[in-house]
């Protein structure tokens, strides 16, 4: 994976040092608190409901064993114990103290780590797919790619002072497991007719209260050229985007506004002056970067290419079945570390859970661990011959949850527990999903199902791209929570249909009940919720609901 | 106000800003005027090349050019300006509020797409730790509504010796 250049080292220790003297002229009073804010945001620092959160850019969810033992770390010392993996695969802490920001943001530095842009209105931490370099499907490895833009997004002196956040994601495979759709900018990699390798370029998805499924601007832009595209369209955006009101500054917003076609008409005529001015890169930087992504070590032809215990033990084998995928190397598997035992918030890993899976990443997937936008842990690289002596240990510290893609698997946003945005909870109806139906043999059965849910509108926890959607309200002072169905983040990308009126907190995890039985009275033979939701559409699962409601 | 231009500050700094109902005075010199009503003053046959306003009823031939400049506002398209830049020794950039960033690629539309080499300014909300990316998008003086702390300033402005943006380079050195 990556490692950091002399450059790289500069520009980010100069901006640590830049931040520790922010901090400190604010604490003499030299800096007045909108000031302040503006200039800790940019570097992952929110004042949330109770105290100081910072996020932790994980750039395009890639993890060595060192970062994440260093990440225990933190929690350890500067927080409770405990961090909060995001739907954009970075990682926050929810109780830093602010005079001691400066010395997490050190240590980060000396593992090649840092905060910049994790918040602000500027271009955020890049996503891909969690499994680039892994797969069997992918065009070319999407990391080097996320790298040049991570690179070329940083502290960018004309783009920092956007009208809104700005979020690309990228995908290297067929298979979009990124959600390139719903980005201000999603990028596929693709090969045109002469085999060329370019980019699909998408503009104006997003999710928040106004959702919109992304518009291609170009079908085919030629990889040699993506950062001066970037340029523009950002070029663009920076100019004419909305700034006179918060909720219509997005880029979707403007897309929507001016249409598809004239906007990509002035995202090109200014592509076609400003291609030569500003952000080229050259065929030997990219080169570069691709040669800091080497694929894992072939295994040898003798090695074993069948888990050995898959018969003999049902515990093991439900867990190989939900938890892992298909490696490109028919010797290796891809293992999905669940972070939603139901012991603990979604997306929450202890100090020493984080520890455990920086040795285990060491022992069994070549040093290296893989955030998820579904705020799960990868080990991308583990050979056959391994899996069981890693689910033994993995087991040991509740990391072994068998709940991959499953109804367990939740999308939660932190909600009114944490954030100072949300109208209603998210953990309480995590948590009571998760009593109604904690029995993994029956989530297994019911095959792969999305449940995503949003504390507000604002949709940090995708709700509308969830096979259901739950989307916490507040009327009266009272939380309430809407529901959604049949959204998907994928290929197939689309919004959740509203299933109707909103629903008391204490009656969720009963209507969820009431869709599943539904789903599982109308499927067919190895039907997902998904197709069969395309099939028979909103209304009978509205019916079950509220006839049972009444 | 006190005025950093070109990595010095300058005490007897001659420009000022008129509103478009300000009436312009008979010799205005060093008035810096909104894109709109420099247009119009071209249009108009009162400016010469130079960027002269030509004094009523004054024989132009002869005339001591009086320079005028223009202030680009947010909102404005800064292209506009394309035909005139080899004409003008002083641009404004006006930042309303710091966190409006438009003007940054405005400063970068002048000094790439347009050539412009002459004096480039914000005006308005500006801020220390706002100066190193506003000169890396070419801005090259800073009118600060209060006196800077200059130390401060260059600390601020010097910190980067690398950066990711290579063509976003300073115009010129800080130290």
């Amino acid at each position: 994976m990556y490692q950091y250049t002399a450059d790289d080292k500069a520009v980010v220790q100069a901006r640590v040092n830049e931040f520790t003297d922010q901090v400190s002229r604010y604490e003499q009073g030299q800096l007045n608190e909108d000031e302040f804010k503006q200039l800790r945001l940019r570097n992952g620092l929110y004042y949330q409901r109770h105290a100081y959160m910072l996020r932790v850019a994980i750039p395009y969810g890639v993890l060595s064993s060192d970062q994440l033992h260093e990440l225990g770390h933190i929690a350890e010392v500067y927080d409770k114990g405990y961090g909060h993996f995001t739907t954009r695969q970075n990682i926050q802490y929810n109780w830093p103290e602010l005079t001691e920001v400066p010395k997490i943001l050190q240590r980060l530095a000396n593992v090649e780590m840092h905060a910049i842009q994790t918040s602000g209105n500027c271009i955020r931490n890049t996503t891909t797919d969690p499994l680039a370099g892994a797969v069997a499907d992918e065009i070319e490895d999407p990391r080097p790619w996320c790298e040049l833009i991570r690179q070329w997004s940083t502290l960018h002196p004309e783009f920092n002072w956007l009208p809104r956040k700005f979020k690309i994601a990228v995908t290297g495979s067929k298979e979009d497991r990124a959600a390139v759709q719903v980005h201000d900018i999603g990028l596929r990699l693709i090969k045109n007719d002469n085999d060329a390798v370019g980019f699909e370029v998408l503009v104006g998805g997003g999710l928040g209260r106004t959702p919109y499924i992304g518009s291609v601007i170009r079908e085919f832009l030629p990889a040699s050229d993506l950062l001066t595209y970037l340029n523009a369209i950002l070029r663009v955006y920076n100019q004419a985007g909305r700034r006179d009101n918060l909720y219509k500054a997005r880029i979707k917003i403007l897309v929507n506004a001016m249409g598809i076609d004239a906007f990509k008409e002035r995202v090109e005529l200014e592509w076609a002056q400003s291609k030569n001015e500003d952000d080229t890169f050259t065929a030997e930087q990219i080169d570069a970067l691709k040669a800091q992504f080497p694929a894992a070590p072939r295994l040898p032809v003798d090695a074993p290419t069948q888990a050995s215990e898959v018969h003999s033990n049902p515990l093991f084998n439900q867990w190989y079945q939900s938890n892992t995928r298909a490696h490109r190397d028919p010797g290796r598997r891809i293992v999905f570390i669940s972070l939603k035992s139901a012991q603990a918030p979604a997306g929450d890993a202890t100090a020493r859970q984080m520890q455990a899976a920086a040795r285990l990443a060491a022992q069994f997937s070549e040093s290296e661990i893989r955030t998820t936008h579904e705020q799960n842990l990868v080990l991308p690289h583990v050979p056959m011959g391994e899996l069981y002596q890693l689910w033994k240990a993995l087991s040991k510290h509740d990391l072994a949850t068998a709940n991959i893609g499953k109804l367990g698997d939740m999308i939660v946003c932190p909600g009114l527990d944490f954030c100072s945005l949300a109208n209603a909870g998210t953990i309480t109806i995590y948590d009571q999903i998760n009593a109604r139906f904690d029995n993994l043999d029956y989530q297994h059965e019911l095959g792969d199902i999305s449940i995503k849910i949003s504390g507000c509108m604002n949709a940090c926890g995708h709700h509308h791209v969830g096979d259901i959607g739950i989307l916490g309200v507040e009327k009266g002072g009272v939380e309430w929570y809407q529901l959604t169905l049949g959204g998907h983040a994928g290929n197939k990308a689309a919004l959740g249909k509203r299933l109707g009126k909103a629903i008391p907190k204490d009656d969720v995890a009963d209507a969820i009940e009431n869709i599943l039985n539904t789903f599982i009275e109308y499927r067919s033979e190895e039907e997902t919720f998904n197709t069969t939701f395309e099939r028979i559409g909103v209304a009978p699962f509205k019916e079950k609901v509220y006839a049972a409601a009444a | 106000m006190p005025l950093l231009h070109d990595g010095k500050l300058i005490e007897d700094d001659k420009w000022s800003v008129f509103s478009d109902d300000a009436e312009l005075p008979d010799n205005p010199a060093q008035a810096i005027v909104s894109m709109q009503r420099y247009i119009e003053l071209r249009a108009s046959g009162a400016l010469v090349p130079g960027d002269a306003l030509v004094p009523d009823g004054a024989n132009t031939s002869g005339v001591e050019p009086v320079p005028v400049g223009v202030v680009v506002a947010p909102e404005d398209d800064v292209l506009v300006l394309a035909p005139y830049v080899v004409q003008l020794n002083l641009i404004a950039i006006s930042f309303p509020v710091y966190t409006d960033g438009r003007g940054y690629s405005h400063a970068r539309l002048l000094r790439k797409r347009m050539a412009y080499s002459g004096e480039l300014r914000a005006i308005g909300d500006i801020r220390a730790d706002q100066v190193l990316f506003m000169a890396r998008s070419g801005i090259n003086s800073f009118d600060f509504p209060a006196q800077p702390d200059m130390n401060l300033v260059q600390t601020l402005v010097t910190r980067f010796e690398k950066n990711y943006q290579p063509s976003y380079a300073l115009p010129v050195d800080f130290r």
